[in-house]
């Protein structure tokens, strides 16, 4: 099994080096997602990047074919333009209060990206195809700067937590006590869905809805469950997640199976297990 | 004037268009210990999100103390924590987030917590889950958070919830030794007139709209409580003039 995935390493190795830093980093950025109880936030940026490039699809279709809005970068852009947009109503939401609970807001987006997508491009065969690619979620088709793009996105997550993690933490936590010990709690929630927005709306492109969505909440909430620190949850939710992406793709190549649902189907199930030991462990 | 730490001059605070106080104005000082009385939906919580400034003064002004050394000077004890429950954290992982926006190195951050728990009977539960705790033990970790800052103010709504006689005791006790050792103030939000009697030297009633604020003496009144409750109350006996209002033992062996 092993020896057959090492043989596909020099046809996939981009594909699979990609997968696997976009599991890092969005278990990284997904440990404040999970501390946040935001999921469904989530869940409604990821829609929302698809709807972006959706939108992006449409506007190169309009446009005619050949100009620099009928590329992949476009179409990545309008994603994470999208994502950030989404991961500031909803967390705005969340936070300021209002006449609905966030829950309606996140819901809102969640259906509007939804629907809008595939009415965006229910009259247009290629771009559907596209949009169905990305919401089964495939990551063969990574390149080699997509390896470097998430290398660059996943240092500086983790440079940007060891030197400001009390503050992350805290802003995660508890914004008014944030607030109290002098944060510039705003401009704090600004700069963190606007990350959150931006590494889901290029994870987004590059691996599916599927793949991306896991990697952002299932390795923080196994760690969440087999942690005993907060501090801990930075740790584990990558090593789990990149010891799931080794495995997932291992089975994948054997077995045929596409490699993202591969891994959202072994992290489900970690998750579970993780359950399971809960229940057994006093905490 | 040094010693001023919040200055309120007919601050009126609110939410949207509606104005919940008007016509506040107070000083508080270095080393004063402020309890804010009042009924339930009076304001109380209200007046302290504006000393907080998490509320902007509608009208007046609101002088609330300058950061030191870029470090915001102010502790604040919530009436509850908002932590999301299903996380994992430890005791001293919680107090620790205390010292967020202190520039401390490492050692002196370690000196920090371990004076705060000793302080707060706490350092026996250090490595153990915060949501193991009992309540009374959850509060007194949130009140070792607002004190590990080592703050010029400290800001309590209703800090003494859930904690026993002992415990509150001890919790006291710290509080006062606190602010005598630091020359700091105490704003406190309770309903236990006893305990307003015993550890206050400021009194701020909040009611109708408004505060009467004022030394203890001079507004911890059986007149000033009962047109504020609607009924009859048996207030504390008064303090004699030189009776010291910060029991220098308070908790002692407790």
């Amino acid at each position: 099994m092993i020896a057959a995935f090492l043989d596909s390493w020099a046809l996939f190795h981009d594909a699979y080096l990609a997968g696997w830093l976009i599991g890092v980093l969005l278990s990284l950025v997904g440990v404040f997602v999970v501390a946040r109880d935001q999921i469904f936030i989530g869940a409604a940026v990821s829609q929302a990047s698809l709807f972006g490039i959706a939108v992006g699809i449409w506007s190169g279709s309009m446009l005619g074919a050949g100009g620099w809005w009928d590329s992949e970068l476009f179409h990545a852009v309008m994603g994470g333009l999208c994502a950030v947009l989404a991961a500031f109503v909803t967390a705005r939401a969340a936070h300021r209060g209002g006449r609905e609970t966030p829950e309606a807001v996140t819901g809102w987006v969640f259906l509007v990206s939804t629907s809008g997508s595939i009415l965006l491009m229910s009259h247009n065969r290629l771009g559907m195809e596209e949009i169905n690619r990305l919401l089964s979620s495939t990551i063969i088709g990574a390149h080699r700067q997509d390896v470097w793009m998430f290398l660059v996105l996943t240092a500086l997550t983790v440079l940007l937590l060891s030197f400001k993690y009390r503050s992350v933490v805290l802003i995660a936590l508890e914004p008014d006590m944030a607030r109290v010990a002098g944060l510039r709690v705003g401009l704090w929630n600004g700069l963190l869905s606007a990350w959150l927005g931006i590494v889901i709306g290029f994870a987004i492109h590059v691996s599916g809805v599927v793949y991306a969505f896991a990697s952002l909440v299932l390795p923080a909430l196994i760690a969440k469950n087999l942690g005993r620190t907060a501090r801990s949850l930075f740790f584990l939710a990558p090593c789990i997640s990149l010891a799931t992406g080794v495995v997932a793709f291992i089975l994948a190549n054997r077995y045929d199976f596409p490699p993202g649902q591969t891994a959202a189907a072994c992290l489900c199930g970690l998750l579970v297990c993780a359950w399971l030991l809960l229940a057994v462990r006093p905490r | 004037m040094d010693d001023v730490i919040y200055r309120a001059s007919d601050v009126a605070l609110g939410y949207g268009s509606h104005a919940i106080l008007r016509g506040v104005s107070l000083e508080i000082r270095s080393g004063q210990f402020w309890s804010f009385l009042g009924p339930n939906g009076s304001g109380k919580t209200t007046l302290l999100r504006g000393f907080l400034g998490e509320l902007k003064a509608r009208a007046g002004t609101l002088e609330a103390p300058p950061p030191i050394d870029g470090v915001a000077p102010v502790g604040f004890v919530p009436q509850r924590c908002e932590i999301n429950p299903t996380l994992p954290i430890t005791l001293d992982e919680f107090v620790g987030l205390g010292l967020v926006g202190t520039r401390l190195n490492k050692a002196a951050r370690r000196e920090r917590l371990a004076w705060v728990l000793e302080t707060l009977w706490l350092p026996a539960l250090a490595r153990q889950s915060y949501w193991t705790l009992s309540g009374g033990q959850r509060q007194r970790a949130l009140i070792a958070r607002a004190l590990v800052r080592r703050p010029r103010v400290l800001v309590m709504d209703e800090p003494t919830n859930n904690l026993d006689l002992v415990a509150e005791s001890v919790v006291l006790k710290a509080l006062t030794d606190f602010l005598i050792q630091h020359q700091a103030a105490c704003l406190f939000v309770t309903h236990d007139l006893a305990l307003a009697e015993r550890y206050a030297t400021h009194v701020g009633l909040v009611a109708e709209g408004g505060v009467m604020a004022g030394a203890r003496a001079d507004v911890l009144t059986r007149a000033n409580l009962e047109p504020l409750y609607g009924r009859a109350l048996r207030v504390p006996t008064d303090a004699a003039p030189d009776e010291p209002s910060l029991p220098p033992d308070a908790g002692e062996g407790a």
